[in-house]
């Protein structure tokens, strides 16, 4: 046993050189997916692959590096000090086919002492889509190659590899230099750990190492532990799984804290489809984990394989979340693997509310869709370009017990992933961004409300069109953007097309006051996943999920709606219909006028308790009545004016149900569910 | 013959007068025309800033037996180091600032980039707690944002016109909702500023006497986020900024100084008072960068050009460093939560330790940070109620530090409250005996500060070994010989002006003024174009900071111009900044270019990271201007009659060790070139030096004392 000043000491220089590693990646990194949106990440791993310490990248990279250097173990033959394999198979361990993994040794006499390995989003690593999203693909033979590759020889770049992944790329020299930052930064780590294992030894850093993993799972343990048993139950529902292909599919959790464990149980999500959406297992591990390191473990307890003992996570084989070879997974990460992360912040959030001790830590919702934009063009010098743009980083997030939802929030996966300059994404791309601007109303109703996110509009610039592949997660029906104890969601995630626009009226006018439906020319509400043009001319906008509210929207203080109307966050409409709050000539809130009405919406709650029988349910969180819960449904635009667009507020699939206390009419619940004459893809 | 310094038996001239405004000390460093240094110190009044000031020179003036008008009218140089920007900006304490976007962007401060304008710039440990971290406090409220109707494209071409008329409406509703100061942050106005230069004519006309910062002028980069804060911030504190260093000047120049007075920035340079307005912006944090100045100054005198700066205070840890010249930079600090800026500073990493740092432990760890007693309560030891243990204790409990000479004697401390905190509150949950536990959070502390030192030359490129350590603030001494011996490090400074050193830099900063524009420029054309574009660049950029020194009343042939290039692989998205050597760049320069920027790719990153067949693409231009300020000749101590000091030891606790007797000796004592081994505590009023078994310490005739690690026998 290594003493705790030793074990503290040499933990920290081990995380600081894995930082090292972290920010050579975001040095030489040729994406802005990686540089801002933060999607890479580095890890130190025993020689048994079990991760010791993860970097400050994407959490869903975090449980499958491991999954990744263990098959590079498997695979890599005959191991030398220098060398280094790339692998992006998502049967080995990648998420998805664009994640590529550098795993190195570090040798330590002539043995394996332990591994080092990064993972980074390629921005195109081929298949039959531009950017690898494939949403046309039906079969994994229309999805990117998958690599198994010596990079490093001994030191030495392995020019066929580099080759070989190169030449599959539409963006050559962007994977060439991505490739490059990987390579770099198993460079500074090697270096860094053998000065490191000079100065204390291998006996010490290899204690260091594993008592570190046991650490982060008894903090995990003893956590969970504190936790009361229960069960949690978490969803979300994909709208669309292919171009054309517009079937409804739904992840199901039962989350269940017994003793100190967490078990994940995805019984009842659906079969898999023949479309890139789907997620291998590895995949839903890791998608489960993010709550827990986001919320749980926070900056107190280590992100290292620890956590991964603590939990449990079974999902039937053949289903969209445990999709077995050859099933075809490119979309994966923003695909089903999101939305397991969706369902699974959901039954934490739920978890951590059924505690008084730890229901600061409840947000039911964090971008609840990846709105992910992959626009490629022809530039008039003959070279292709082509990226994602970022704009789908400023999602809202939920309202916590305590306070708003952030605004802008980007991804409970990545605390840093960010939305880039526009001035950045048009020298990038030849494009013009019209506005970019907070959607008002776009976060979901609370006493502490969700998140707003924020909206773009952009047309083709110096190039007569652009290819756009539209792959976004879900949301142009259900929005999957989850509130709480009453609180409803936010805007779903939704894209929209305006052809023959009047481009020039449109720039010349104060864009502030410009509604969709005011942009001149055919508007078209896009599905989920769509391959278009956009030509010149043409307008095409969109916006991610705003964060749904924590708790009944007639609790909030009026003074907070009234802030809100004068910030542009809240129209005077929703003021009134979803807050029940009148304001007054100077718009402040009318206090008087505010009770009564909102005294009359309660009242008339009540009165649906009439119409329904009630059911039972606990005591209510508003009045302490035990006497039980009614419910009444509602087309999904009840919500807000951002939803289900598509369908003008009222899709063929889900409506809203609100659960209010039978007593004193306070929501208790507000949940998207399926219609009655719904048909979907889910296992029944 | 009213004023005679005893010490000199003539009146000298001051050369240089450095006051540098901290948050609790005001503190001044005065160079006579012989280089002869004297210090003083007082409070800092933040309530009358100009007050602190004078105060510190009356203390000067009675060292000196003479009055403030004499001083002044007998100097030369006054230079002012002051955190009142800073202070306004942290408090919300500036201008109610009015702004303009290009209509459809009216929220890129709100939206802030998502994250970055909510955890950025924040301590990593407190980041990762995400769904605790609040937004800062908006710099501009809603209703005083307004979108104006123009549009340039990224290619600098007139997308739509402006709409002047409109405009006009804009201004005058800003003005009525009570706009002291305007922001204007147009889309691409880096590279075309047209419409940023007819909105300044218009406002001159309809809203004169409000001052105006334009994008283009404050911040000329790619990125309108950035490029927004940092012109905000420059109308937010102003103002502000203007109106006192106004003050100061005046009064000063009514108390006797010839010339105006000179105000560093948080690039390491000066800039004169006339000019501050235009630039307040560059002023904040600029507080901790004298001491890179002060270091790089002492560097020249030492023989050494590459330099660690490591100053421990009270809460906080902060290293910089210099390399030859140049004071590493940071292209884009954060100036706040959230606030990042695209205005290139002295780069100073800083990290949560210091003699406040708070020992804790989780029940399953040790840990020493980020969280501080502060000065109240303090430390266990202050006896003013803290119960935490501190650095600061762990100090005390390992003999380090003599409770009965804590800076000289002003404190006394009471090892008891140390000695019960690290027990009951580190000692007993880990298992661990008292000493072995405090001797444990010294360690842990030594190690995060090596680690941080480690960092700050390893991202640069640099091995850290391979560079001098310049320690400086109250707390160093006690840690400096432990982590440079982590480090590897031969070279250890403990610089005599120490306790001043950020008014020494203060005092000797260097006039500069720096220009750049952002002009992306691929290198895959015709290298005649390239060339003379590039040419052309750093000719208006030179014109720019010729007339800036002009301004100044400064010949512009007095000063030396450095050439940078901010370039990066095409496609990347940060660059590399390079000194190019020369003021011209030929034809057949590109590949020398690359040549560079190749080898500084392979010295940080390894073999294997470069690609010849990717295209380089230089993103923006930089020019600095430098009027060196004049350098004082430092003069030597007189050491010559210093009585010899009595054998006085004290046990100190060493991990792994136990006890050793460690001999104590007074910092007035040290004797010019005698060699003091360690284990033992050398005292200094302020502050106390830790040399440890195996290491040895000697003073210069400057009263720098120069700690090596002793051959191994």
């Amino acid at each position: 046993m290594i003493d705790p000043i030793t074990f503290e000491v040499v933990k920290h220089r081990l995380w600081q050189i894995n930082d090292e590693q972290g920010l050579a990646i975001k040095t030489i990194s040729a994406s802005p997916i990686v540089v801002e949106g933060n999607d890479y990440n580095v890890g130190l791993f025993t020689e048994n692959a079990e991760l010791v310490t993860a970097g400050i990248g994407s959490l869903v990279h975090v449980t499958t590096m491991g999954d990744a250097v263990a098959s590079v173990i498997g695979g890599a033959g005959e191991i030398q000090a220098g060398d280094a394999w790339m692998l992006n198979d998502p049967f080995l361990g990648a998420l998805h086919q664009n994640d590529v993994v550098v795993a190195s040794p570090l040798m330590r006499d002539g043995r394996v002492f332990m591994w080092i390995a990064n993972v980074l989003h390629h921005p195109d690593v081929g298949g039959i889509d531009e950017g690898s999203f494939c949403i046309n693909a039906r079969t994994l033979d229309d999805d990117p190659p998958r690599f198994f590759m010596k990079i490093l020889d001994r030191g030495e770049l392995v020019a066929e590899s580099e080759r070989i992944f190169v030449s599959n790329s539409r963006l050559p020299d962007a994977v060439a230099l991505d490739l490059r930052a990987q390579i770099g930064a198993i460079n500074v780590a090697t270096a860094r750990l053998n000065d490191l294992l000079d100065d204390r030894g291998e006996d010490i850093v290899r204690d260091v190492m594993h008592q570190s993993i046991d650490l982060a799972e008894r903090q995990v343990r003893d956590f969970i532990r504190d936790i009361p048993d229960g069960s949690w139950t978490g969803e979300a529902w994909m709208d669309g799984v292919r171009v054309g292909d517009e079937r409804i599919c739904r992840v199901a959790l039962k989350l269940t804290c017994d003793g100190d464990t967490l078990r994940f149980d995805y019984t009842g999500s659906s079969d898999q489809v023949d479309a890139a959406v789907n997620s291998t297992i590895s995949a839903t591990v890791a998608g489960s984990a993010v709550p827990l390191y986001s919320f749980l473990c926070q900056g107190d307890i280590d992100w290292n394989d620890g956590l991964k003992r603590c939990i449990d996570v079974f999902a039937p084989e053949g289903t969209v979340v445990n999709a077995t070879y050859p099933a075809p997974v490119s979309i994966s990460t923003v695909g089903f693997r999101w939305l397991v992360t969706v369902a699974a912040t959901q039954a934490v959030a739920r978890m951590f509310n059924s505690t008084d001790k730890h229901r600061d830590r409840a947000c039911p919702s964090w971008n609840s869709s990846s709105n992910c934009n992959n626009i490629f063009a022809m530039l008039p010098d003959g070279r292709r370009t082509g990226s994602l743009l970022s704009d789908h980083r400023g999602s809202g997030a939920a309202g916590r017990s305590f306070a708003d939802g952030f605004d802008h929030a980007g991804t409970v996966t990545s605390y840093a992933s960010s939305l880039g300059n526009v001035e950045g994404a048009e020298w990038k791309l030849p494009v013009m961004y019209l506005y970019r601007r907070q959607l008002a109303d776009s976060a979901g109703a609370g006493e502490y409300r969700g998140g707003v996110t924020c909206e773009v509009a952009l047309t083709p610039y110096g190039v007569d069109e652009l290819t756009l592949k539209l792959t976004n997660t879900a949301g142009t029906e259900q929005t999957n953007a989850h509130g709480i104890d009453g609180g409803y969601p936010g805007a779903g995630s939704q894209s929209f097309m305006v052809r023959n626009a009047d481009i020039d009226a449109h720039l010349t006018q104060s864009a502030r006051l410009l509604k969709q439906t005011d942009l001149r020319g055919d508007l078209t509400w896009l599905p989920s996943k769509a391959d278009e043009v956009i030509r010149k001319g043409d307008i095409y906008g969109f916006w991610a999920a705003g964060g749904g509210g924590f708790r009944d929207p007639l609790r909030r203080v009026p003074a907070k709606v009234a802030e809100d109307v004068r910030s542009g966050l809240v129209s005077t409409a929703e003021a009134r219909r979803s807050y029940g709050v009148v304001l007054d000539d100077d718009g402040s809130a009318d206090e008087d006028a505010t009770q009564a009405l909102r005294d009359q919406r309660r009242a008339e709650k009540r009165v649906n308790g009439r119409k329904h029988a009630a059911v039972p349910g606990p005591a209510c969180t508003a009045c302490g009545a035990t006497g039980g819960v009614v419910q009444s449904r509602y087309p999904l635009c009840h919500a807000g004016p951002w939803i289900a667009r598509r369908y003008n507020g009222d899709g063929p699939n889900f409506e809203l149900q609100e659960t209010s206390c039978s007593a004193c009419g306070a929501l208790v619940d507000v949940s998207e569910v399926l219609k009655k004459t719904a048909e979907t893809g889910a296992t029944q | 013959m009213d004023s005679i310094d005893p010490a000199m038996g003539i009146r000298p001239r001051f050369t240089n007068i450095g006051v540098d405004t901290g948050g609790t000390f005001t503190d001044l460093v005065l160079i006579d025309d012989r280089g002869v240094i004297r210090t003083a110190k007082s409070f800092s009044t933040p309530e009358a800033r100009e007050k602190g000031v004078f105060d510190v020179l009356g203390r000067a003036a009675t060292a000196l037996n003479t009055s403030v008008d004499d001083i002044l009218a007998r100097t030369d140089i006054f230079a002012h180091g002051t955190t009142a920007s800073t202070n306004a900006l942290i408090q919300r304490r500036g201008a109610r600032v009015g702004v303009l976007f290009t209509a459809g962007f009216e929220d890129t401060m709100t939206i802030a980039r998502g994250p970055i304008g909510r955890v950025g710039g924040l301590p990593q440990q407190v980041a990762m707690d995400f769904i605790h971290t609040e937004p800062p406090a908006p710099l501009v409220p809603r209703s005083m944002v307004r979108g104006v109707s123009e549009r340039i494209g990224s290619d600098g071409s007139v997308v739509v016109p402006l709409n002047e008329n409109a405009l006009c409406d804009s201004i005058e509703s800003l003005i009525a909702g009570g706009a002291e100061s305007l922001a204007v942050c147009l889309l691409w106005a880096f590279r075309n500023p047209v419409h940023e230069q007819r909105i300044t004519a218009i406002c001159a006309e309809i809203a004169p006497g409000i001052p105006v910062s334009l994008s283009h002028q404050v911040a000329p980069k790619m990125g309108e986020f950035e490029r927004a804060v940092t012109t905000v911030i420059n109308a937010y504190i102003g103002p502000l900024t203007e109106a006192y260093i106004g003050d100061l000047d005046r009064g000063l120049s009514s108390a006797g100084l010839a010339n105006p007075i000179q105000v560093i920035t948080s690039n390491g340079g000066a800039a004169r008072a006339a000019n501050i307005g235009r630039q307040a912006v560059s002023i904040v944090n600029s507080g901790p960068v004298g001491g890179l100045v002060a270091a790089r100054f002492l560097g020249d005198q030492l023989g050494h050009d590459k330099i660690i700066t490591a100053d421990m205070g009270g809460t906080s840890f902060d290293v910089g460093l210099i390399d030859g010249d140049t004071l590493e930079e940071d292209p884009r600090p954060y100036l706040d939560q959230g606030l990042p800026v695209t205005l290139p500073a002295v780069k100073l990493v800083t990290i949560g330790a210091g003699g406040g740092s708070i020992a804790w432990t989780d029940g399953y760890r040790l840990h020493v940070g980020p969280q501080s007693a502060g000065a109240d309560p303090g430390p266990a030891a202050y006896g003013r109620g803290g119960t935490e243990p501190t650095v600061t204790d762990a100090l005390l409990v390992c003999g380090i530090v003599d409770p009965e000479n804590f800076f000289g004697g002003a404190y006394k401390l009471d090892p008891a409250l140390s000695a019960r905190a690290i027990a009951e509150r580190i000692a007993q949950p880990l298992g661990l005996d008292l000493q072995e536990a405090a001797a444990g959070i010294l360690e842990i502390v030594n190690a995060r500060m090596a680690n941080l030192i480690r960092k700050v030359s390893i991202e640069s490129g640099h091995d850290p070994g391979a560079f001098a350590l310049y320690a400086y603030g109250g707390a160093t001494g006690a840690h400096c010989a432990e982590f440079a011996r982590h480090l590897g490090i031969g070279r250890l400074v403990l610089p005599y002006a120490g306790p001043v050193f950020s008014a020494l830099g203060v005092a000797i900063a260097d006039i500069v003024y720096s220009h750049s524009r952002s002009e992306p420029l691929s290198l895959t054309g015709d290298p005649a174009d390239a060339s003379e574009a590039v040419n052309r660049h750093f000719a208006v950029l030179r014109d720019a900071a010729s007339d800036d020194m002009r301004a100044a009343g400064i010949d512009p042939a007095s000063c030396t111009f450095r050439h940078r290039i901010e370039m990066r692989y095409r496609g990347q998205m940060n660059e590399v900044t390079l000194d190019w050597p020369k003021p011209q760049f030929a034809a057949g320069d590109a590949g020398v270019l690359r040549g560079l920027f190749e080898s500084y790719y392979e010295k940080r990153f390894g073999a294997g990271t470069t690609r010849p067949e990717t295209p380089l693409e230089l993103i923006s231009f930089r020019v600095e201007a430098t009027h060196p300020t004049r350098r004082p000749v430092l003069a030597a101590l007189d050491n010559g009659a210093i009585a010899a000091a009595g054998e006085k030891y004290r046990p100190v606790y060493i991990r792994g060790t136990g006890f050793v007797e460690a001999a104590i000796v007074d910092f007035e004592t040290l004797r010019v070139g005698e060699v003091y081994h360690g284990p033992s505590v050398i005292e200094r009023n302020t502050t106390t030096i830790w040399l440890p078994p195996g290491t040895s310490a000697t003073m210069d005739v400057y009263g720098n004392i120069f700690i090596v690690p002793e051959a191994e026998s």
